[in-house]
């Protein structure tokens, strides 16, 4: 059924659609409307879940460590401060092992407040063990989510959604709903690899001592490298039911082109209108959408990278000292090419300031006309600020 | 205590509490009270290392370890998938310390018992943080040492009341206990495990390790914490309805702090200001269970 | 589940559990369960596993707590009416309350083998060739022969009158030890087989044994004849000696006691004839030369003379007897305290101050002696033991000869009569086992907390063996776990129907009264299965398997809880020999 509705709403009928069990949640703008719509259809029976209504982020994670852990499915949504919040419980999820699917609404972190979009709240966050799939419009954020319960119930880590806000979470589109018995085949009743239970008393989480911890770490590496392979096969399968095709990354015009934008979230969407005007005025332009950002897909990246001879990168986020999140891991994940193009790092639309397609198109020019890339992330569309004296 | 609770047992030796360990004795009474239907959530506390590190277990129930300021949250979590899992005869214990309840863990608590989640927690409190080595928490008492209190920076504040602080969520159930007090511990133990909503105990546990005094006389520590209202025994029913369950012989307090090293350095006039303390306290719990 | 999650990831999901970790190396300290010496039990001169029949009564064991009476001493009955209970002033439980009412709970536990006819178990004993000769059937010669019988001898009791029982039997009246009571604790000598000859006056002859007939000899023929006062007029028919009385009246012989009778003396005779004059409708005065609490009477029972309208004139001394018409004109002397002499007021004569009293009879209680010279043991030499309670002879070519009861023992009751009576066996059986020169040592061994009393089950290598000899002090005692409780006080006759029967005074309790005063016991020393030990250990490091419960080392911390919180000091910690 096809609907015009909010990337929220997109969030909330995938977690009804996924026979989720518990669902915890604690308020913070911009995700509000995902965990009111479920409160709603858990009130209405449309959703047959115990809904939690905590008392902080911290707890909303917890709560679900502790439900995962017994065997049951589970969700929860956040945002910014409140994922900051839940910085230790991440590394607990992931090091617990439990498939745990969280939305994520990228918002700036304070000070000053700010609710507007953007990505360091989750980037923050890459070594927590958490897949992170960074999505771009409605219909992807549903479909990722479904997704994300597959495949995070397959290599026992959990895995983030992660959309902007406003642009995306509060953004009405038309979006495909599959109905329940498509969503059913494509996500069947949770089975739990494991689960605590009195029939089978552990102890679990206790005191690892260097003796065993390194190979339990490495365990999470390799469950990392896995989701590869079975984000592939999860991927196929989507596609074979909804005959809508994900990959880690998507390539648009990237098999030719000479600059190719790298982008991440709703700025996709923009670039795409910029890519198609230049492309009519015969630039060689091409861009690439990163969708999966834990783990890497250096692979994906290469392959359609290899023939481009510049690539900018546009971040909305910024590692203070390091600059564009995106970039950085960029250039580390090809720096021991061969081939490999020069990588143009910008940073654009902090706190919600809008990327706009004459932005996309200053950027792309900027890249054509450098001949070497700046060492440092380029600021895009900074004024003059005084300092209010 | 009947010969067959006093044979079962769902704790396993050469856990690694220290000598004399209240905690230890604690977490033996209430699991022969809970039986083997039940879920141990223990965040960080002495029985996360207690319980034994990875792969051994000291108990015959399953052990949820997690994060210090989310037993209750925990807890929360996991009595919610039992109820989707339809198994309502589990029963979910959050087993924290003074530290994972009073102080870090508090948030967690207060919006668990706010929610009436249906769960037992149970807070042992050693008065200091001790897995760390002997810290000042918010339910350190009044005159005692820590590491973070040395010498003449000794604690000067009262500990925090957190039975009162409970019974004012007006959950259905909160009582204290103490390890000299099997019999009374179990019962309440029991009585909580048969009540629906949040249920808190708050139990004594003596550290002969951070108390400085003989691990022999864990048990008579406790039991004179009793004895000189320092630590009373009684149960607050909806938040209303106060029973105190051991009148007792009203020792002088003094008794009881000369016994521990922690307190040694209290002059017989600090003493005089914590007996008028406790006797101030026990007036108060007096009144509130109509006996004032 | 384990393998097939550890195939698939690694989790830290345990799969053994802790008991692997052998805490008890840790271990500097070393608990162990050691039962000791309750005071009660050094301080009983029969030396009764007192803690022990407590314990029992508390569980409701009365048969095997009588039993365990019986093992030390064969007159639960006799002593649980006339024994003057050291025990109870040595209970711990005084320093808290009251001390246990031992001596009420001995006669509950023989009122009740009363009422279920309980019979002793045969013991299983070796069967030895020697046979025995004891003179006198009182209380020390029967325990001897009820001891000996129980180490395997063929024992003979040879007693003057018609029954056995000596003052027993003849002397303690009724009201306080009824014939009935005597006769079912003789009943167990009986069905030992022990062999009992009446109406057979000894001579000094017998000890020459002519017949070759015994391996050894027991004299314990008692005090049976009354000292005299030695004054003037003391002659006089009127005149009678306070154990002849006494007998008589036990003979049911018809008494004279109308008027005023004198009685003269201090001692639980004296009262006996006092109270038995009141109850045959007389009128009875005490004359006692020193003070009335240097009386050697117990206390109770001069309190209980008293209240029957016993009266008891103290410091005045008879000095002469005059017959006028059919009465006596009975001279005192009155005295005055110099000093004191072994707890006790040393009187001399105030001046020449008299008084006189006109009497109906007076009767003499001052004492008594041996029937015969002979009955003594003789002084000191290389071939004569004194021993605490008794004195072994063995000279040269002739048979072992023990002197027992009255005749060695300074503290002349019953209980230690027993006790003389017990040693005198322990003795005989170490000198025809090891020799004449074990015997010291040998009874050294069997001594209840190194105090007097000898324990038959510690000699025969019994439990009790196990005990150490550690008395239980007061403080040694975990007090928090007991609360403060009255002791039981029983039931007494009315004292209108005291003055006018010979009726027992004191009447029976019930089987509920009596668990609860045993209830009261702390058990000083002895485990009482209480499981504190087992409660409060945190390392699940005591074991109970049956009724047995040791400590498991491997885990066992040494936190010494278990041993603080024995209510009872019935463990004990040490340090470790390791460290």
């Amino acid at each position: 059924m096809r609907r015009v509705i909010e990337g929220s709403q997109a969030v909330a009928e995938a977690v009804r659609l996924s026979g989720v069990q518990v669902v915890s949640a604690y308020p913070i703008t911009p995700q509000t409307h995902i965990v009111e719509t479920i409160s709603d259809y858990c009130e209405k029976g449309e959703i047959n879940a115990t809904f939690m209504r905590m008392e902080g982020e911290q707890s909303c994670l917890a709560a679900l460590i502790g439900a995962q852990a017994m065997g049951v499915r589970t969700f929860t949504a956040t945002s910014s401060q409140g994922l900051a919040y839940m910085h230790e419980l991440l590394h607990w999820a992931s090091a617990a092992r439990l498939p745990i699917v969280m939305a994520e609404v990228n918002r700036a972190l304070a000070p000053g407040w700010n609710i507007w979009t953007d990505q360091t709240d989750s980037l923050a966050q890459r070594d927590t063990g958490w897949v992170q799939i960074y999505c771009e419009e409605g219909q992807e954020v549903l479909d990722s989510t479904l997704i994300a319960y597959r495949l995070a119930e397959k290599v026992n880590l959990p895995v983030m959604i992660v959309l902007d806000a406003f642009f995306l979470s509060h953004t009405y589109e038309p979006v495909d709903i599959p109905d329940e018995d498509e969503a059913h085949r494509f996500l069947p009743p949770y089975k739990p690899q494991f689960r605590i239970t009195t029939a089978d008393p552990r102890s679990y989480g206790a005191l690892v001592t260097p003796a065993d911890y390194m190979e339990m770490r490495y365990d999470i590496s390799l469950a990392m490298n896995d989701v590869f392979l079975q984000l592939d096969d999860i991927h196929a399968e989507f596609s074979s039911i909804f005959g809508r095709t994900y990959g880690p990354v998507e390539a648009l015009n990237c098999e030719d082109a000479e600059i190719i934008l790298l982008t991440s979230g709703t700025i996709t969407s923009t670039s795409r209108l910029v890519v198609e005007k230049l492309r009519k005025q015969g630039e060689k332009i091409g861009l690439l959408k990163a969708r999966l950002f834990r783990p890497f897909p250096v692979d994906a990246f290469r392959n359609n990278l290899k023939k481009a001879r510049k690539v900018a990168v546009i971040d909305r986020n910024c590692s203070f000292g390091a600059g564009g999140i995106f970039a950085q891991e960029l250039k580390a994940a090809l720096c021991n090419d061969d081939v490999k193009p020069l990588i143009y790092s910008y940073i654009a639309g902090l706190g919600g300031r809008d990327v706009t397609p004459d932005v996309i198109e200053d950027i792309y020019w900027k890249t054509k006309s450098a001949d070497t890339p700046e060492q440092e992330s380029v600021w895009i569309g900074l004024k003059e600020v005084s300092h209010g004296r | 205590m009947d010969a067959e609770l006093m044979q079962r047992e769902f704790m396993y030796p050469g856990h690694v509490a220290c000598p004399g360990c209240g905690a230890a004795i604690a977490m033996r009474f209430l699991l022969k009270a809970l039986g083997e239907k039940t879920v141990m959530i223990i965040p960080a506390c002495c029985w996360s290392i207690i319980a034994g590190p990875y792969p051994q277990s000291a108990l015959k129930t399953p052990i949820i370890h997690c994060a210090f300021e989310t037993a209750a949250s925990t807890a929360s979590g996991v009595r919610a998938a039992l109820d989707m899992l339809g198994d309502t005869e589990t029963t979910v214990v959050a087993w924290a310390g003074d530290g994972g309840t009073f102080d870090i863990g508090f948030q967690a608590l207060s919006g668990a018992v706010e929610r009436n989640d249906n769960f037992l927690y149970v807070c042992y409190d050693n008065e200091a943080y001790m897995n760390t080595g002997i810290q000042r928490s918010s339910s350190t008492p009044y005159g005692a040492w820590t590491m973070t209190t040395p010498g003449r920076d000794w604690k000067k504040m009262r500990k925090k009341n957190i039975v009162e602080i409970l019974a004012a969520h007006r959950i259905p159930y909160v009582a204290t206990a103490s390890i000299a007090y099997p019999d009374d511990f179990i019962r309440k133990a029991k009585k909580a495990k048969e009540i629906k909503g949040s249920r808190f105990l708050h139990v004594y546990t003596t550290c002969p390790t951070g108390w400085r005094i003989p691990s022999e006389i864990s048990i008579k520590i406790a039991r004179m914490a009793v004895q000189t209202n320092i630590f009373p025994l009684y149960e607050v029913e909806d938040g209303t309805r106060y029973t105190i369950n051991y009148r007792p012989r009203e020792y002088l307090v003094r008794e009881y702090f000369r016994m521990q090293g922690r307190f040694r350095h209290l002059t017989d006039k600090d003493l005089d200001q914590i007996q008028k303390m406790v006797d101030e306290d026990w007036q108060r719990l007096l009144s509130k269970a109509g006996q004032g | 589940m384990t393998a097939e999650i550890k195939n698939r990831f690694l989790i830290p999901l345990s799969w053994i559990t802790t008991e692997g970790n052998k805490t008890g190396s840790w271990r500097f300290l070393r608990p162990r369960f050691e039962n000791k010496t309750a005071p009660c039990s050094a301080g009983c001169p029969a030396g009764e596993d007192i803690p022990l029949i407590e314990m029992l009564i508390a569980q409701g064991e009365f048969k095997e707590a009588w039993e365990t009476i019986l093992t030390e001493n064969p007159f639960p009955a006799v002593c649980g009416r006339v024994c003057f209970h050291p025990c109870e002033g040595f209970c711990n439980r005084g320093s808290y309350d009251e001390p246990i009412a031992i001596h009420t709970m001995e006669r509950f536990l023989a009122d009740t083998a009363s009422r279920y006819d309980f019979r002793a178990s045969a013991t299983d004993t070796p069967s030895h060739k020697e046979r025995i000769a004891i003179a006198g059937g009182g209380p020390s010669g029967l325990s001897a022969a009820w001891f000996l019988s129980r180490l395997g001898y063929q024992c003979d009791v040879y007693e003057a009158s018609p029954e056995v029982g000596g003052v027993l039997r003849w002397g303690i009246p009724a009201y306080r030890l009824p014939k009935d009571a005597f006769l079912q604790d003789l009943r167990h000598l009986e069905e030992k087989g022990v062999g009992i000859v009446t109406n057979k006056r000894i001579d000094e002859d017998f000890l020459k044994d002519k017949d070759d007939a015994y391996s050894a000899f027991i004299v314990a023929c008692g005090h049976g004849k009354g000292q005299k006062m030695g004054i003037p007029g003391e002659d006089n028919p009127l005149v009678i000696e306070g154990l002849d009385f006494l007998k008589n009246i036990r003979e049911e012989k018809s008494v004279g006691c109308e008027g005023t009778t004198a009685v003269i003396g201090g001692g639980n005779t004296a009262i006996d004839v006092a109270r038995s004059v009141i109850r045959l409708g007389g009128k009875a005065v005490i004359y006692y030369r020193r003070r009335r609490g240097d009386m050697p009477a117990f206390d109770e029972e001069i309190r209980m003379a008293l209240e029957e309208g016993v009266e008891i004139f103290e410091l005045l001394s008879p000095a002469e007897i005059r017959r006028d018409n059919n009465q006596l004109l009975l001279s005192l002397q009155k005295m005055v305290v110099s000093g004191e002499e072994s707890g006790r007021a040393r009187v001399v004569p105030d001046g020449k101050k008299q008084e006189t009293v006109r009497v109906d009879r007076v009767i003499r209680a001052i004492g008594a002696k041996p029937q015969e010279a002979w009955m003594n043991p003789p002084d000191n030499g290389a071939d004569v033991q004194r021993l605490s309670h008794s004195c072994l002879v063995y000279k040269k070519g002739q048979k072992p000869v023990v002197y027992a009861g009255d005749l060695t023992n300074e503290t002349k009751s019953v209980t230690h009569a027993i006790a003389s009576g017990k040693q005198a066996a322990i003795a005989l059986d170490v000198l025809f086992r090891e020799g004449f020169a074990a015997v010291p040592k040998k009874l050294d061994l069997c001594r209840i907390g190194n105090g007097q009393a000898h324990s038959i089950e510690i000699y025969t290598g019994g439990r009790r063996k196990e005990r150490s000899s550690h008395i239980v002090e007061f403080s040694e005692v975990n007090t928090d776990y007991f609360t403060f409780t009255p002791r039981i006080r029983p039931p007494l006759l009315l004292v209108e129907e005291r003055r006018r029967s010979f009726n027992e005074i004191t009447l029976k309790i019930s089987a509920g009264i009596a668990i609860e005063e045993a209830g009261r016991c702390f058990n000083c020393g002895l485990c009482n299965g209480c499981d504190n030990c087992r409660l409060f250990c945190p390392d699940l490091a005591v074991i109970k398997n049956g009724e047995i419960r040791t400590i498991n080392y491997d885990y066992c911390k040494g936190c010494g809880i278990c041993v603080v919180e024995c209510p009872r000091n019935a463990m004990s910690l040490e340090e470790e020999e390791n460290t």
